[in-house]
């Protein structure tokens, strides 16, 4: 019945009607740009190459995380929070629509700040740095290439914390628990990494922490991966991961009554 | 099957844990009435709503809205609903217009023009444009009705839409309500603990206790002749006006009697004859606050 699309629509129209939604593309445009000029008075220009200043700041793309677990966090919560609820699950659509097209909505967001990103540290790294030769990258690399081979193992990164956000939202109704625990994900994936090296204990390989940052296969300089760990063995990790919080926020939205 | 059902709700049971909410309720609403749903704080009005408008899971029964199972065929039957459950929240970071428009996005053929007749119907057509954050809660109830309206339902379902309202507010809400029901044929369910409003509001009334149906009353029906009423005479003598009847007892100035209203004139007639100054007559109300009361025994909570 009717035009699923109009519900992606109206989930689009309730990121960005509103004003944080704005700050936050502003601010990650802001932010990188003030870097990338930080850098070049930092007498940077001489040394790096537009290339390497992009990867310099790719350690921004936190930020990145941290806006779209917080609208992942209260597209759902949010709803119960104002009420709205009520009203949004009266209409002929199923539950299951409904939580699609707000899933959809929140990877919709989060594809268009990565590319914010990307073009604000674009285009301020080629405006201010003009040195041919890389030191990063070796001669006949190529660097777009490189970068963008990272950017999107970083997205994938922001997709499981997004999704996982998505899933507590659903979950708890509770933004607040939903950016508290990916944060705290986000954060101490490394110091987890480094207590519960899967060189040390098997059973670590299978741990999410350990298996979200899959940039660390990437080029000759990665460290040897623990036994049995791929690019590929992570990958499949991750997919089994993220499909198992949409099961969960699935059946939970599906079956869950409307009190409140 | 004399009247056309808009909703037949049948053998419907909730239980939650060991605690049974409602308990085997069945009920027809007709086509066409306002039709009121009356109990105290508790009595599982909510939760009957919650689970006609699939909000909440239905333990054992089935609701069925025009013929479509609520259960079953969700999208088929809540496509001829409108509601609004309990207070109208909004989206108040959006304007009154986006909020109908994020409604009408999500029903097939409710087109723009159909939004602003909305608004018009509802009286918003000044405001609508505003942000609903800068709302009263009259305005914000009137931008629930006007969603609630948007796909032309064929019934409307309405949870204590009366709360938290400034009379105005509830008058005007009322008179939408009678003005859907005569002029679109619109079926409106609503519930509400405040019988006075009912009264007001109602052509039947189902009175609900802890979770149990306890009666139907219909309030709209004209008077049967042969009903005895409470007829009060209003008169300057009310001790020998009673001495002259011969029944009845005194309140204050007024002689009330016991009888059939094609009475009235009879002893009126007796009461001037015997030289008793009769200032005024009329029959006396059993308020539904009292028929309630009456049935359900003063109301406990449990």
């Amino acid at each position: 019945m009717g035009d699923f699309l109009k519900l992606v629509q109206n989930e689009n129209m309730k990121i960005y009607r509103r004003l944080r939604t704005w700050i936050m593309f502003g601010l990650t445009a802001l932010l990188t740009i003030m870097f990338g000029v930080l850098f070049s008075l930092e007498g940077g220009s001489t040394v790096l190459s537009a290339w390497d200043v992009i990867s310099q700041l790719f350690f921004l793309y936190f930020l990145a995380t941290i806006f779209s677990v917080i609208v992942a966090s209260d597209i759902v919560a949010g709803e119960f929070t104002w009420g709205t609820i009520k009203l949004l699950l009266i209409r002929p659509w199923t539950r299951t629509k409904v939580l699609l097209s707000k899933l959809i909505a929140v990877l919709l967001f989060t594809i268009a700040l990565t590319v914010v990103f990307m073009i604000a540290a674009m285009a301020i790294s080629f405006l201010l740095f003009h040195k041919e030769s890389s030191d990063i990258f070796a001669q006949g690399d190529s660097p777009l290439r490189y970068i963008m081979e990272s950017l999107l193992y970083k997205y994938i990164d922001l997709v499981v914390i997004t999704v996982f956000s998505f899933m507590i939202s659903t979950v708890f109704r509770s933004g607040g628990i939903a950016i508290g625990l990916s944060m705290f994900i986000l954060f101490t994936g490394n110091i987890f990494t480094m207590l519960f090296s899967p060189a040390r204990y098997s059973w670590a390989k299978y741990v999410l922490f350990v298996n979200m940052d899959l940039g660390q296969y990437m080029g000759q300089g990665a460290i040897i991966p623990a036994a049995g760990m791929s690019l590929a063995f992570s990958s499949w990790i991750l997919a089994a991961y993220v499909l198992l919080f949409l099961v969960i926020s699935w059946i939970v939205f599906k079956k869950r009554d409307v009190a409140a | 099957m004399q009247k056309k059902t808009v909703v037949q709700i049948k053998g419907v049971s909730k239980k939650i844990g060991s605690k049974t909410l409602i308990d085997n309720l069945t009920l027809d609403i007709p086509a066409g009435q306002v039709f009121g749903f009356l109990g105290p704080n508790g009595a599982g009005k909510t939760t009957t709503i919650r689970m006609m408008v699939g909000l909440m899971s239905i333990t054992q029964g089935d609701i069925l809205i025009q013929g479509s199972s609520i259960k079953d065929e969700f999208e088929q039957a809540i496509s001829h609903v409108g509601a609004i459950v309990e207070n109208p929240e909004m989206y108040k970071f959006l304007t009154g217009y986006q909020n109908l428009l994020h409604y009408a996005r999500m029903s097939p053929g409710v087109t723009e023009q159909r939004i602003m007749e909305a608004v018009e119907r509802v009286g918003m057509q000044h405001r609508i444009h505003d942000k609903v954050k800068t709302y009263s809660l009259g305005m914000r109830q009137r931008l629930g009705v006007a969603q609630a309206i948007l796909h032309k339902p064929k019934l409307l379902i309405l949870d204590e839409p009366t709360n938290g309202l400034d009379p105005q507010g509830i008058r005007e809400l009322r008179d939408y309500l009678r003005e859907l029901s005569r002029e679109e044929g619109t079926t409106v369910f609503v519930s509400s603990h405040l019988l006075s409003e009912m009264e007001l509001m109602c052509d039947t009334v189902a009175v609900i206790q802890q979770g149990r149906l306890i009666d139907i009353k219909e309030l709209k029906s004209g008077d049967s002749e042969n009903e005895l009423h409470e007829i009060a005479f209003e008169v300057n003598d009310p001790q020998r006006a009673k001495a002259i009847i011969g029944e009845g007892r005194i309140e204050e100035n007024r002689l009330i009697v016991n009888a059939k209203r094609e009475s009235t004139p009879e002893i009126n007639a007796k009461l001037v004859m015997s030289g008793i100054s009769v200032f005024g007559i009329y029959t006396v109300k059993h308020s539904l606050e009292d028929q309630f009361l009456e049935i359900t025994g003063g109301g406990h909570i449990g």
